[in-house]
């Protein structure tokens, strides 16, 4: 256990945004190869995220895959009446996963799943013209999910698992857009929020109508990361200004609810389709309250829930390899006048490909994503600045480069 | 494995040559793509006063004047093919104090800002930096602070020797191309193409500020028997205006006028209410007892048919529990003093107390520390802006206007409109991109990016000056067809000083 622990520590960097709010969907390489549509595919331990009852399914006694993707996020702003440009420069993210299952006897699995489904890393370029609104903002959080299977008969199995979620927040933005201390230098305020908690659970269900059809429903449901004891510390501020002061926020993990079909017209062949509804509506508002001097700080999201449509294939040459590509269309849960620079989600087409090369009880997994999303003209209406509300307006555009690799292990 | 580790080296390698997402109609502030219309800003010349200058927070200074809005305006016309713009930087002013030596003593004082400390507004404790050292012109800002409109075409206003008998500028001393030059002068030496005149202000304005200490002087034509705090005729700042008109188009010079706003509604006049006086009943009782001798008297002069009832109604003297009106002098009221009766009453919702005057209401009389100014010992005249004088500026500020419009269509030229945007600062302008902007004083963090004004009550701070920048940008592409670009007032400072010792 104390290897894990060195481990999570290494891996936990930092996740960047690209899609959907802060939902970072890169929960296994094998299935990102056909979209992350699978929710009824059921190719290896990758099934203890998209839905735990398809373990049942799986052959042998212990299944284990590990892997990690490699995120490059790039965001540009432009605002056409002032002539205003900037740009992202995320650090790479590295959103991993591990997973376990384990055969009891016919009827019940067990499993353990650590997975990092939302994170986001946004660093604009320094001085940037939205720096009142966001400079950087890295949010980590890293579920570990106890899980347990009951598999009724070759047609039915359900899974349930509880969740225990940790992460922190930090985020680092000017005060206004003017205020200097006597030096000149921009004041900016920091947040940071760590060991902050949550807890929930999954349900889940698979129906194989035969070797051929298989569908699944799974639903994580929302946790909730309350920090209670966030620093926030003001740098370069004016003498006559606070330094320091504690706050507390309440950031959602919202739920999300996956149904998927999988089909396998050939023997070569299979197809995966998934729709996932991410319950977004849960981020109505970040409210920052300053426990002492600072005024409280609201900044209205009322974010909607949106859903993904995904299609994947694979084919398999033989037992050593198969291929995978896919394509989904991810929606951004922001409304008009609530888009701000510091989750900058975007509509996007988003197309993968990817492969495995088994040998005996080894298999390696790779998957790259290329994310395109469609440029947005908007603005954030609701910063308030002394007595009125000055809108940040301008277009938007980003993409993401990500390749995938996962190692699995069967017994 | 061995071989399938260069087919992932390969494959990560795809993320390296990633690349940028690309807007669809990506801008490019290198090439702004800007027109003059039918101007041109080759020779572009601002004419005016301390407005035009760049002056704020009661002094000139260096930063003031890299923001004035002739030089904003100027960077805008730069990229429509618009010429050198030259400004007589103070740059020995290197702490952006601003103010004035001459041979050692202090001719201009610094900057107001706040001291946290005492809780008001001060002159910063320290000597201007910069001397009066001439740097003759011309230049493209020709914004002379506290120029009257006839103080433009006299010559001598740059003359060192006139400094001493107050007949001379030192700002223009400073700058003028000769002793005995005009600033009108220096101004068509620059061969204007294009020209802002923004005069008039301070032809109301000193008078305003004195709290009506001057002369109206509508009538009366002769400038040379003015007094420094006297209203302008306008009979003569129309003569002027159009003679300077006549010369600036009589080359093709196209250009823009600004109006005079009123200056009754500057903060200088609105921060200070008419009943600053809080007292508790037992004070105003003992008041009202020592008064009691001036009312009984006002009773008789109106037994006498000396004063009307209204008159006697308005001199009472009457103190109460809460806050109460302050007493001053008033020259208007009929002259009681064979009667033994000073020309006193108590301030009225229609008159405008000066904002220094919260510097002295309820402090000990100086020449008597047993009397408390405003209260047992009255306010003079230069503390408050009583309801005629208030009148006198209004009138005279609509002649002017009137004129400045008549002239701009005589001409053909493009007017902005300073008297509109002040009445709609009184009650808050809400720019289009939501934020409010509003003509209060300074009152405290939480409003400050919301100021318009800068700690003198008088003139606008940074965001103040580039709201108006933007304004007579509107002008100009309106009525030139160009397509200036503008500026957005909420990146800039307002550069208010807040100091926590002074």
């Amino acid at each position: 256990m104390k290897r894990l622990s060195v481990l999570l520590t290494v891996l936990l960097f930092s996740y960047t945004v690209y899609a959907g709010g802060y939902r970072v969907a890169l929960q296994g390489a094998r299935m990102l190869g056909m979209a992350h549509a699978g929710t009824a595919m059921f190719n290896n331990s990758e099934a203890m995220f998209f839905n735990p009852s398809g373990v049942a399914f799986l052959d042998g006694q212990f299944n284990f895959t590990f892997g990690i993707s490699l995120v490059k996020s790039n965001v540009k702003y432009q605002n056409e009446q002032y002539l205003w440009q900037a740009q992202t420069e995320n650090p790479l993210g590295t959103p991993f996963y591990l997973y376990l299952s384990y055969k009891e006897n016919e009827h019940f699995y067990f499993g353990m799943a650590v997975y990092t489904p939302y994170g986001s890393t946004v660093k604009w370029q320094d001085g940037w013209v939205g720096s009142h609104l966001v400079n950087k903002i890295s949010l980590k959080a890293i579920y570990f999910q106890p899980t347990m299977v009951y598999k009724m008969n070759d047609y039915f199995s359900i899974s349930a698992a509880f969740i225990a979620a940790t992460g922190s927040v930090q985020f680092n933005k000017d005060v206004n857009r003017f205020l200097t201390d006597d030096a000149g230098n921009r004041t900016d305020i920091t947040l940071n929020a760590e060991g902050i908690s949550g807890s929930g659970y999954a349900l889940g269900f698979t129906i194989r109508a035969a070797d051929r059809i298989s569908f699944g429903v799974n639903y994580r449901s929302k946790i909730v990361f309350k920090a209670r004891y966030g620093t926030a510390e003001l740098n370069d501020a004016p003498v006559f200004f606070p330094r320091k002061d504690a706050f507390e926020a309440e950031l959602p993990m919202p739920a999300e609810l996956s149904v998927g079909l999988a089909l396998k017209p050939f023997k070569n062949l299979s197809l995966a389709f998934d729709v996932n509804r991410t319950y977004w509506s849960a981020y109505k508002s970040l409210n920052i309250d300053f426990k002492s001097k600072l005024p409280d700080n609201k900044m209205p999201k009322n974010w909607r829930d949106v859903n993904t449509f995904r299609i994947g294939a694979e084919f398999a040459f033989n037992d050593n390899l198969a291929v995978r590509a896919g394509y989904y269309y991810d929606q951004s849960p922001i409304p008009a006048g609530y888009f701000s620079p510091d989750t900058p989600s975007l509509d996007s087409d988003n197309y993968t490909f990817g492969f495995t090369y088994s040998h005996k009880k080894f298999a390696f997994d790779f998957a790259f994503l290329y994310v395109d999303g469609k440029e947005r003209t908007d603005s954030y209406n609701f910063y308030k600045e002394g007595l009125g509300a000055p809108r940040f307006e301008g277009t938007y555009v980003t993409n993401a480069f990500v390749p995938s690799f996962g190692f699995n292990l069967k017994l | 494995m061995k071989k399938y580790i260069g087919i992932i080296i390969l494959l990560a390698g795809l993320l390296f040559i990633s690349c940028e997402p690309e807007f669809s109609n990506p801008v490019d502030p290198d090439n702004p793509n800007v027109s003059a219309g039918n101007a041109d800003f080759s020779s572009y010349v601002a004419i005016g006063n301390s407005l035009t200058a760049g002056y704020s927070n009661g002094t000139l200074y260096l930063s003031g004047q890299k923001n004035s809005f002739p030089k904003l305006l100027a960077d805008r016309m730069a990229e429509a093919n618009g010429g050198e713009f030259t400004i007589p930087y103070l740059e020995e002013d290197v702490d952006n104090i601003g103010g004035l030596k001459a041979g050692g003593n202090v001719i201009v004082p610094p900057r107001l800002v706040i001291d946290a400390g005492e809780g008001q507004v001060e002159r910063i404790s320290r000597e201007p930096t910069q001397e009066l050292s001439p740097k003759p012109g011309p230049y493209n800002n020709m914004g002379i602070p506290g120029a009257k409109i006839y103080h433009y075409v006299y010559h001598g206003y740059g003359n060192m020797a006139n400094l001493a008998a107050g007949a001379a500028n030192p700002y223009y001393v400073r700058i003028a191309s000769s002793p005995n030059a005009s600033v009108f002068e220096d101004v068509m030496a620059k061969h204007p193409t294009f020209f802002t005149l923004w005069l008039g202000n301070n032809d109301v304005l000193a008078y305003a500020t004195s709290g009506g200490l001057g002369v109206d002087q509508t009538g009366n034509q002769d400038v040379t028997s003015y007094g420094s705090h006297d209203i302008t005729d306008p009979g003569v700042f129309g003569f002027l205006y159009n003679q300077m008109l006549q010369a600036l188009t009589s080359t093709g010079a196209k250009g823009v006028l600004a109006t005079i706003p009123d200056v009754a509604s500057i903060p200088y006049f609105t921060t200070v209410p008419y009943n600053p006086v809080p007292l508790n009943s037992a004070t105003a009782q003992a008041l009202n007892q020592a008064y009691a001798q001036y009312n009984g008297g006002l009773q008789m002069a109106k037994a006498a048919g000396l004063i009307t009832e209204d008159e006697m109604n308005k001199r009472i003297i009457h103190f109460h529990a809460g806050r109460n009106a302050v007493v001053i002098t008033d020259e208007y009221l009929t002259d009681l003093s064979a009667l033994g009766l000073p020309s006193l009453r108590q301030t009225t919702r229609g008159d405008l107390m000066v904002l220094p005057s919260a510097g002295v209401i309820g402090k000990p009389n100086p020449q008597n520390p047993a009397l408390i100014l405003g209260i047992t010992s009255p306010l003079s005249d230069r503390w408050v802006l009583t309801a005629n004088e208030i009148n006198e500026l209004r009138t005279a500020t609509a002649q002017y206007n009137g004129i400045i419009r008549a002239l701009a269509q005589n001409y053909d030229l493009a007017v902005v409109d300073m008297a509109g945007a002040m009445e709609e600062l009184i009650s808050g302008i809400r720019l289009e991109d939501g934020s409010v902007y509003t003509a209060d004083y300074f009152s405290g963090i939480s409003t400050l990016p919301s100021l318009f004004f800068s700690l003198d009550g008088v003139h606008p701070n940074r965001k103040g000056y580039v709201i108006l920048t933007n304004k007579i940008i509107d002008a100009i592409n309106r009525k030139y067809g160009s397509t200036l670009r503008k500026y957005d007032p909420g990146y800039f400072d307002p550069d208010i000083w807040i100091l926590p010792e002074n």
